[in-house]
């Protein structure tokens, strides 16, 4: 397989080159000159195979609690009180930030403790044999066997299962058989092998130091990126009968896995983390200057995000433009009454609402996008503009300059906010960055600091007209943010920014120069698809760097 | 050398009903054979810079008074020292913006790591990786911390995020040490196992130490099997482990002065009004888990730095870092910024005063503490990192010559750095990078 890649699988982020020469103005110190245009890189050849690399990844605290679920029934989400990943680019399952500290080796100590303690307390359910009949050694041993291939996600060696058994021996001579199977499963919870996926590739290179993954590594990959858990039974069979192995059976199982519900939590993970929503819970806003806001709206903000994407990716059309033009919303009975949508559900399940055509713009017009982005008692264009750049379309602004004053201006009952912001576009020291920015949050000021629908700004009049600039192929006035969620909608950028976000969460790393490949073909399915989110969600199974790995070249100590 | 004595009778009246057993006893024994009044090491952490008119005194240097910031601490004077015209020189080098850098560099001395984590300012595209060395509070806890329950505990004010910019701890060159922000956990981790019955206690560590040399096994074997990088995030991980092995037999004892902090009614810990509320709670705990010896060296981190808070309950509507950009002629916002720096004086009163109130030896426990606060910037409307804001309170045990104004000039924080590990017993020659090392900063030292 051999095709030229140019430089568009190459999007913002880590290797951002600053390439175009507009963006020189925009450099985040007041008065700097012009920086120099990189010009475009040399078509490049894709030859053979080539994996990029593969950090060993541990789990996030999304994946423990439910993974301790589906191995052990465990639905207390012992997770939740770990300490939070450290994010990077945005997420927080990038593999080069999450370490363990001291304070998070206690936490999964202590995790597996209580973890263990509640599954050994009916043993009925957790083991495979009876002990009374079958003899207290040989069931345990049998337990760890089989106990031990799902918590590993591969069948343990004979060493693993003597080292188990020695565990066992102790804690039954401590307190008896309970005590020993107990200890086992503690240190099953606390073992790289179930904290980390762990990864060799098979024995052979397909050539020089690439190697396929092995069956089992491959069913730990699709399972976390698609289901953010292990693997079920079907993927277990799969992976033992060796049939992982060629593309057509990764796609075959991918397709059944976005089928299962558990798909649609690890893409509601992504969505929230893609769109910041996480970060909805701490913000404040004026309850004087918005009478209808009230703290426990927060979270049904984020629910109606996470319900529409859901829609629209699973029982919709599934394309990433609806998610920007999308005229309905997913409501109930509270959310509908803080729009003020007549006739909306009646009950507090979330239903499909259908919006007015000339004021909804899928996500643009929801309170979690439009709230997030705003001050507590006013809008923010300036954040909104930043919210298109950054999210959508996977550009990066600078921030303020150091000298730069950025209180909001005071709301003044004698102004609209796009004359209150005035100053942005007058002073040239302000214009540089803030072109990019205020007029495309202009294009949003029919809705309020709470995301609610309004036709005055202060009584007067709002002019919602804005302006896109620098971006590839949609610069241009628009009028509101229904014109600007069709352009978006349109957007190259703006789709191969969605697939480059999904890269980087689904295989948990920035992109490389060694993924220009497995890039593009990402890119070229995801068009070939209509973009479709599920079908990017296929071709991101289907690369080089996700069915191959280089192979682990060890060092002496 | 001077010997701790702890009667029975203080001891039985500081029980305060919780059964303590032989066990404990026993420990207590030894630690108090083998140490005399331990040295401590706190970091005080609060983003943002400051105001320096209102941050710096008035008087000499020996006779001086605190100005509207510091005023809380002028009980607490005598045993301070405020330092002027120190640089966080090497926040100058090396990748990040001001704000990471400052954040990166206050207690590691040296250049952030290059990297492609997190996105820096003025410069679109440009990224930058995790702080580049080990921190002066993890370095100390290696040396004066190995034989208590902790090496060290971080504590956090709603932190909340999780990036360079939220960091002040390293373990090592990309290796970050995240704070608890949760009080109640913090609680549980710390004290929640000194209640228990002494025969349980004493088997619930015969099994953890069963269950965690089984589990120190699975990683050294992988391990060797690693590439490098993956190795190294592995072998973090396994010294982790390690550490709890080592310390499942480590003193512990409520007594004395040592009584746990009875915690009120959870609240949500990152709900930006109840801030106040989770300060007073984790500084409680960090004062009594010093006071127990439970830790040797602790921080505190308010909030981020860039961070979102508002500060409600001092009548303010806007964020910490809006005001911070203020221009210095906008007074009613620089008063915001005084006034916030004053309530973060007030809080450090607070952890004073509550160190003070305990005797030990011929002082109390602040004598034989250092807390450092510092900040990530001078100020928010330079992003300066020169002549940054820098208080140590606290004597190390006799070892600094405390109740002093140092104006320095140019000086390096490198060096006040070094001093600090100087006063608590381990005398380096140079901390973080060697190129911004001269050698103790003059005048601290006794």
């Amino acid at each position: 397989m051999t095709h030229a890649v140019r430089l568009p699988w190459l999007l913002g982020g880590a290797l951002a080159l600053c390439a175009a020469a507009p963006l020189a103005a925009c450099s985040g110190h007041i008065g700097d000159p012009p920086g120099e245009d990189t010009g475009e890189a040399p078509a490049f050849q894709c030859v053979g195979t080539i994996p990029g690399k593969s950090p060993i990844r541990r789990m996030t605290r999304f994946e423990y609690n439910n993974t301790v679920r589906d191995l052990v029934g465990d639905d207390t989400r012992p997770a939740s009180a770990f300490v939070p990943e450290e994010e990077a680019m945005g997420f927080d399952n990038q593999a080069t930030a999450l370490g363990v500290t001291q304070i998070l080796a206690e936490q999964y100590m202590v995790a597996a403790e209580q973890i263990a303690a509640r599954a050994a307390s009916d043993l009925g359910a957790l083991l495979p044999c009876d002990p009374a009949t079958a003899g207290e050694q040989a069931c345990a041993t049998t337990f760890i066997q089989t106990f031990g291939r799902r918590a590993y996600r591969r069948p343990l060696t004979d060493d693993e299962v003597s080292r188990l058994q020695d565990v066992f021996s102790w804690g039954r001579g401590d307190e008896g058989f309970p005590k020993g199977i107990e200890l086992v499963l503690q240190v099953m919870l606390q073992s790289p092998h179930f904290l980390y996926r762990v990864e060799f590739g098979m024995p052979d290179p397909v050539e020089a130091d690439v190697v396929p993954l092995s069956h089992h590594e491959m069913a730990s990959r699709l399972s976390y990126m698609l289901w953010g858990t292990m693997p079920d039974e079907a993927l277990f069979a799969a992976a033992d009968e060796g049939r992982l192995g060629t593309k057509e059976e990764i796609a075959k199982e991918a397709r059944r896995m976005l089928d299962d519900p558990r798909a649609r939590e690890a893409v509601a993970n992504f969505n929230a983390q893609w769109l910041g929503l996480s970060h909805l819970d701490n913000i404040k806003k004026d309850s004087s200057t918005y009478p209808k806001y009230y703290e426990g709206i927060r979270p049904l903000w984020r629910a109606e995000t996470l319900a529409f994407l859901e829609d629209v990716i699973f029982e919709g059309q599934g394309d990433i433009g609806s998610v920007f033009t999308a005229n309905y919303s997913m409501l109930n009975a509270e959310l509908a009454s803080f729009y003020g949508v007549e006739d909306g559900p009646a009950t507090q399940s979330f239903e499909r609402v259908e919006l007015d055509p000339t004021k909804t713009s899928g996500i643009l017009t929801h309170a979690s996008v439009l709230a997030a982005t705003g001050k507590p008692n006013q809008t923010s264009p300036v954040h909104r503009g930043k919210f298109v750049r950054e999210r959508l379309l996977c550009q990066i602004l600078p921030p303020p300059p150091n000298n730069a004053a950025f209180n909001a201006p005071d709301v003044r009952p004698d102004a609209t906010t796009r004359e209150r912001f005035a100053e942005h576009s007058e002073n040239p020291a302000c214009a540089g960055c803030h072109i990019k920015m205020d007029p495309v949050g202009f294009g949003f000021e029919h809705y309020d600091g709470i995301g609610l629908y309004r036709d005055t700004d202060q009584g007067l009049p709002i002019d919602d007209s804005g302006e896109l600039v620098d971006t590839r192929g949609i610069d241009g006035p628009f009028e509101g943010v229904v014109e600007l969620g069709q352009r978006l909608a349109q957007s190259e950028e703006a789709r191969q920014c969605v697939a480059t976000q999904w890269f980087r969460f689904a295989y948990g790393r920035v992109e490389g120069e060694d993924d220009r490949c497995s890039m593009s073909e990402i890119q070229q399915a995801f068009a070939a698809s209509g973009f479709n989110v599920k079908e990017l969600l296929v071709a991101l199974t289907q690369t080089d760097a996700f069915r191959y790995r280089r192979a682990v070249v060890t060092q002496a100590p | 050398m001077k010997q701790r004595t702890l009667s029975r009778r203080a001891l039985l009246r500081g029980l305060g009903g919780v059964a303590v057993g032989l066990p404990f006893l026993g420990a207590m024994a030894d630690s108090a054979r083998a140490t005399a009044f331990p040295k401590r090491f706190v970091v005080f952490f609060t983003g943002l810079g400051t105001v320096k008119p209102a941050w710096i005194p008035t008087g000499t240097e020996t006779d001086f008074t605190f100005g509207p910031i510091l005023s809380p601490l002028e009980p607490y004077k005598k045993k301070a020292i405020l330092l002027e015209g120190v640089d966080y020189e090497s926040a100058y080098h090396g990748p990040g913006d001001p704000h990471q850098q400052g954040i990166g560099h206050a207690l590691t001395g040296t250049e952030l790591q290059e990297g492609s984590l997190f996105p820096y300012a003025c410069n679109p595209g440009k990224m930058v990786g995790w702080g580049g060395g080990i921190s002066l509070d993890q370095f100390l806890a290696d040396q004066i911390g190995q034989t208590t329950r902790f090496p060290s505990l971080e504590f956090g004010v709603q932190v909340q995020y999780a990036n360079v910019s939220a960091r002040i701890s390293y373990r090592g060159p990309g290796q970050p040490v995240p704070p608890e922000d949760d009080p109640y956990q913090a609680y549980t981790r710390i004290f929640s196992d000194l209640g228990t019955d002494p025969e349980a206690l004493k088997r619930l560590r015969a099994q953890r130490k069963t269950v965690l040399d089984a589990v120190t096994g699975d990683y050294q074997r992988l391990s060797s099997r690693l590439g490098t990088s993956d190795r190294m995030k592995v072998d973090a991980h396994l010294e982790a482990v390690r550490e709890i092995e080592k310390r499942l037999d480590a003193p512990g004892v409520i007594g004395g002065s040592c009584n746990p902090p009875v915690l009120g009614a959870p609240v949500e810990p990152l709900e930006n009004d109840n801030y106040p509320e989770i300060a007073k709670t984790q500084l409680d705990l960090l004062a009594m888990s010093l006071i127990c010896d439970l830790t040797r060296v602790a921080s505190i981190q308010w909030t981020t730095v860039q961070t979102g808070k508002v500060f409600t309950w001092l009548g303010q509507d806007e964020p910490h870092h809006t005001l911070s950009h203020s221009s210095d002629g906008d007074t009613k916002r620089q008063q915001a910024l005084i006034d916030i720096g004053n309530w973060h004086a007030q809080q450090l009163a607070y952890l004073c005063q509550k160190l003070d109130s305990v005797p030990e030896g011929d002082g109390t426990v602040l004598d034989n503490t250092v807390i450092l606060w510092c900040s990530d910037i001078a100020q928010g409307n330079t992003h300066a990192r020169r002549d940054v804001p820098l208080l140590l309170l606290g004597g190390a045990g006799g070892a600094l010559n405390t109740g002093r104004w140092f104006k320095h000039s140019g000086a390096y924080h490198n060096d006040l750095l070094i001093a600090i590990a100087h006063a608590m017993g381990v005398p380096v020659t140079t901390f973080g990078n060697p190129a911004y090392c001269k050698g103790p900063l003059p005048g601290l030292l006794v």
